[in-house]
């Protein structure tokens, strides 16, 4: 019963939630609008959009050495996860017969416990990080530890469903994802998607002022 | 809630658009801004985190345009600004923060942090909370027409003072002149060597300009309270007097905020095109060196640093014209390990000079300047920006150091042919 | 209230969070099973049919097929470690050596270590430090060294849990949960305990760079140990680390690389390795464990429960003086004038200009 359910209906409505809350997110940002700058400019404000979508993918070398543990804790996290996400053999699977119709060729077996040990290594640096050093316990909100916690129990359901061999463990696996994919569009997780307009307003107003930001 | 409170909240939520919904809502809680501040570098002190700087108007956001935030403020759980909140934003906005904007250039999510603590100092301002010295600043900035109480008449002085020193006449309130130059109030009464040295450098250039006895003022004591409505004022008034004056354009002296504020805000502040460009001093020096116009003769052959005024370079994106400049004069240039638009601020910007209170945290902050400066061998830093020059003269003198503090029109200036 | 009691108020809170989020993660395994025995309600396992015995006529044809005294070589097409092998003789062995041996004794050592913990709360209470805190706060650990050291411990903790209930859940969990519930829950830990094991070896690397200058054997040590570590009445003098502090470094640091090199061979069975070295290495693996999980429960107790002043030490970095002074007087006196080693924070701004003028 409960398995059906988690199999359809909660996957039904956690699809639309999801779809639904991050349309409703962008339109909250949107809506507002913004005015046009009047100032005469001195260069594009959409290359400078561009410029700083693609910049702000690396640190500025100014502080490199003083934020090394982010980058490369960031990096390890992020990459590993989206490894996973989209080259998982399950992954291509689920999307095949449950969403995309069609799937694409997945990673061997050892790249996926590679790439699931970076992200989780990473993941685990930048929740320490967080609870540890007094600038990000300081500014941090409960979201951002649910968020944090949230995805390590996505990925933890993963792993230990890896061989798909127990129904239990992959539907706590689907389960989780569900309550991820729920409450995605109400977080900071929202970033993923709205980093590109933050950086684009950014970008912008230095490309109108001839700053490479 | 008290009436000041009431009004601080009604402006933060007024001052909301697309793009702080768009900052707070991406912003990650990651910290890495804190790296970029003089304030936390220097201090350790983890309040002086940029973002954190604009929690009320986060909260203003958070209660009022997010699920969450919405929910709480209807069950009643969720926790409104206060006026302690803001009696303690109140020193993190204006003491501890100088909105130099280095932390804008290295979050990764791309917030414009500098832009939101302006957006603080709105809501701070309505509310009251403003320290006594810059609000008696913008007193007089209003009253008198400039922030240090300078009338026409210390105008006329500096002027008759410095016709006495080049031997030549000032042209003040010529209609129809080409360049209309701007002053601060710095280069008025401490620095009026500056008006000295674009006369001699006009007059060999061969340039249509002159100066307003109306108005003279090009810093903006609005913008630095956050006060949109005195900044307004204060830039429609420069544009009143370019107005009559029929100029073609306008030149911001040596001087950080002024430049962006007539540059970039003014525009925006009074919803209109400006019938007039708005060149930086260095800017028209190094054109007319192009163009020929400014040739220089001698070299100054010591050790030689530029300090990067944070609104001239990153703010407004004034970076190659000082290079091109110093190296046309001096022999040894040596650049500071971060400069242009990663250069680390002097402490006083943002209204941070004109706030007693904030001397003991500036001489903190001021410490990652002295480290900076250490490593170079330079005895001389040129900069573009009145405030800066004294602030590092007051940085430089509180520490021992022996280096001279010179602005770059005036350097320039000793080498004309 | 002010700025700074409220931070540190938010600050417990978020502990205390992360504390629960830790536990939902150790009960996450219970998920599935909930939903298996569900399930599985109705499908009870058939009952054991008692084998009937009667005397083996080829017992020599079975010795030879155990190939005993080496005698036989078999041959097969199957090409690959050990495939010659039809029934591995010393696999019985190694089965003894885990019922018999490993998991009573495993189960004694770590009772006796809680035990002895324990015991010594009774007797000698919580260590305090004896003229009380003094406010003043210097720096223990930089932030680099609490994150090398919770890296460490959430991967040994995790790693220790999920083996444990590999070990003693058929004791433990069976009863609980019933076979279908632990089989579950043993293949989920079985599937995070191969995935986060190879992570512990960086972890183990970083944690032997960042502590190492300080654990070398030095003057004092000895006699150190010999006062007990003061635990025994009168004080004893110790630098950064003391010498009880120096030995749990070094029997961390060769346990747990112990525990890294075994387990990965026993993790990554594809480079030729055969059955007698993976039950060798599944040896070493657990005995080292067993007394790495024994030991550190000494160590956790007197970093939280057992000893005051301790925990903040590794939370925010800070003793206070007298502890210092009370625990670690040689390096006390090394960072008492050293002005970096007391990095305390000077509001330089009056955090007292805001609190005036609310006051007004």
């Amino acid at each position: 019963m409960f398995v059906q359910w988690v199999n359809g209906i909660f996957w039904d409505i956690a699809v639309v939630v999801f779809v639904i809350g991050i349309i409703w997110r962008l339109i909250a940002v949107f809506r507002h609008g913004t005015r046009k700058d009047l100032a005469e400019p001195r260069g594009s404000a959409v290359s400078g959009a561009v410029y700083t979508g693609f910049s702000r993918f690396l640190p500025r070398p100014e502080i490199r050495s003083k934020i090394s543990l982010h980058v490369i804790a960031g990096y390890m996290f992020h990459l590993g996860l989206f490894v996973l996400l989209l080259f998982a053999a399950p992954h291509i699977k689920f999307a095949e017969e449950h969403v995309l119709g069609f799937g694409w060729a997945a990673m061997p077996h050892w790249a996926f416990v590679v790439s699931a040990q970076i992200a989780f290594a990473g993941l685990i640096l930048l929740w320490l990080q967080r609870i540890l050093n007094p600038v990000t316990r300081l500014i941090s909100r409960a979201d951002d530890y649910v968020g944090t916690y949230l995805l390590f129990l996505v990925m933890l359901t993963g792993c230990m469903a890896m061989f798909e061999s127990y129904t239990g463990l992959r539907i706590a696996h689907l389960l989780t994802v569900e309550l991820f994919m729920v409450y995605f569009p109400f977080s900071s997780l929202m970033h993923a998607i709205l980093f590109i307009p933050s950086r684009g307003y950014t970008g912008s107003l230095f490309g109108l002022r001839g700053v490479k930001a | 809630m008290s009436a000041a409170l009431e009004r601080g909240v009604e402006k933060l939520k007024g001052e909301i658009d697309a793009r702080v919904v768009s900052y707070f809502s991406s912003c990650v809680h990651c910290g890495i801004c804190a790296e970029a501040c003089l304030f936390y570098t220097e201090t350790g002190d983890e309040r002086y985190t940029p973002i954190y700087k604009t929690e009320p108007l986060r909260k203003v956001w958070q209660q009022n345009h997010t699920f969450w935030g919405k929910l709480a403020s209807n069950l009643g759980l969720s926790k409104p600004l206060t006026d302690s909140d803001l009696a303690d934003w109140e020193e993190l906005a204006y003491d501890g923060c100088s909105v130099c904007s280095r932390c804008t250039m290295v979050c990764p999510i791309g917030i414009d942090i500098a832009y939101m603590i302006r957006k603080v100092k709105e809501g701070l301002a309505a509310a009251g909370y403003v320290p006594d010295g810059l609000q008696l600043a913008g007193e007089r900035a209003l009253k008198l027409g400039s922030p240090m109480g300078l009338t026409e008449k210390s105008l006329r002085a500096a002027i008759a003072e410095q016709e006495k020193e080049t031997g030549m006449s000032i042209p003040v309130d010529v209609v129809g002149a080409d360049y209309l130059c701007m002053l601060s109030s710095n280069e008025v009464v401490t620095y009026a060597e500056f008006i000295g040295s674009i006369t001699r450098i006009f007059a060999k250039a061969g340039i249509s300009w002159t100066l307003s006895s109306d108005y003279f003022e090009a810093t903006n004591t609005g913008v630095q309270i956050g006060d949109s409505k005195i900044a307004a004022e204060l830039s429609g008034r420069i544009v009143k007097v370019a107005e009559k004056l029929k100029v073609k354009y306008v030149i911001s002296p040596e001087c950080g905020h002024a430049y962006t504020t007539i540059r970039w805000d003014a525009p925006n502040f009074l919803k209109r095109k400006l019938p007039f460009k708005v060149v930086h001093i260095m800017e028209l020096l190094e054109q007319l060196h192009k163009e020929g116009k400014l040739k220089t003769k001698g070299k100054f052959n010591e050790a030689v640093t530029y300090h990067d005024p944070c609104n001239i370079s990153r703010r407004a994106g004034v970076i190659n014209q000082p290079r091109s400049l110093m190296n046309m004069v001096a022999t040894n240039f040596e650049e500071m390990h971060d400069h242009g638009d990663m250069n680390w601020c002097c402490g006083g910007g943002g209204g941070v000079s004109s706030n007693d209170r904030a001397i003991p945290l500036r001489y903190k902050a001021f410490d990652v300047k002295k480290r900076q400066l250490d490593e170079l061998s330079a005895n001389t830093i040129v900069t573009a920006c009145s405030n800066c020059r004294m602030i590092l003269e007051d940085g430089l003198e509180h520490n021992g150091m022996q280096q001279e503090v010179i602005g770059i029109t005036e350097f320039i200036a000793h080498y004309l042919e | 209230m002010t700025d700074k009691r409220k931070r540190v108020r938010r600050g417990k809170k978020f502990m205390l969070w992360s504390g629960y989020a830790l536990l939902l993660i150790l009960v996450l395994p219970l998920i599935p099973y909930t939903i298996q025995a569900a399930s599985n309600y109705y499908h009870r396992p058939a009952p054991v049919v008692n084998p009937i015995q009667i005397p083996d006529p080829g017992s020599g044809l079975w010795r030879d097929v155990r190939q005993r005294d080496k005698s036989y070589v078999g041959t097969t097409q199957v090409q690959g470690v050990d495939t010659g092998v039809l029934i591995n003789a010393d696999g019985e062995k190694w089965r003894l050596y885990r019922m018999d041996t490993l998991i009573p004794y495993g189960a004694i050592l770590m009772g006796v270590v809680l035990a002895l913990i324990l015991l010594f709360y009774f007797v000698r209470g919580r260590v305090r430090v004896p003229d009380g805190f003094s406010g003043k706060k210097i720096l223990r650990f930089t932030l680099s060294e609490r994150m090398v050291h919770w890296f460490t411990a959430f991967l040994f903790i995790f790693l220790g849990i999920t083996g444990l209930v590999l070990l003693y859940g058929r004791f433990v969990l069976i009863p609980l949960l019933g076979p279908a519930g632990f089989s579950v829950t043993a293949s989920a830990c079985k599937e995070a305990h191969n995935l986060f094991g190879p992570i512990f070896l960086f972890a183990m690397l970083a944690l032997l760079i960042t502590f190492i200058k300080d654990n070398f054997y030095a003057r004092g040590d000895m006699k150190w140990l010999v006062k007990g570590g003061g635990m025994l009445g009168g004080h004893a003098s110790a630098g950064r680390f003391n010498a009880g502090e120096k030995i749990w470094f070094w029997l961390a640091i060769i346990l747990g690389f112990a525990l890294c090199i075994t387990g990965l061979i026993l993790d990554f069975a594809v480079v030729g390795q055969g059955r007698q070295v993976m039950e060798l290495s599944h040896v070493i693996h657990s005995i080292s464990a067993v007394v790495m999980i024994a030991v550190s429960f000494g160590h956790i107790y007197l970093g939280t429960a057992g000893m005051e002043g301790s925990f903040s030490s590794m939370s925010n970095g800070y003793v206070d003086e007298n502890w210092a002074k009370s625990h670690h007087d040689l390096w006390y006196e090394e960072v008492r004038h050293h002005t970096d080693a007391v990095p305390l924070k000077t509001s330089v701004a009056a955090g007292g200009i805001a609190q005036a003028r609310r006051e007004i």
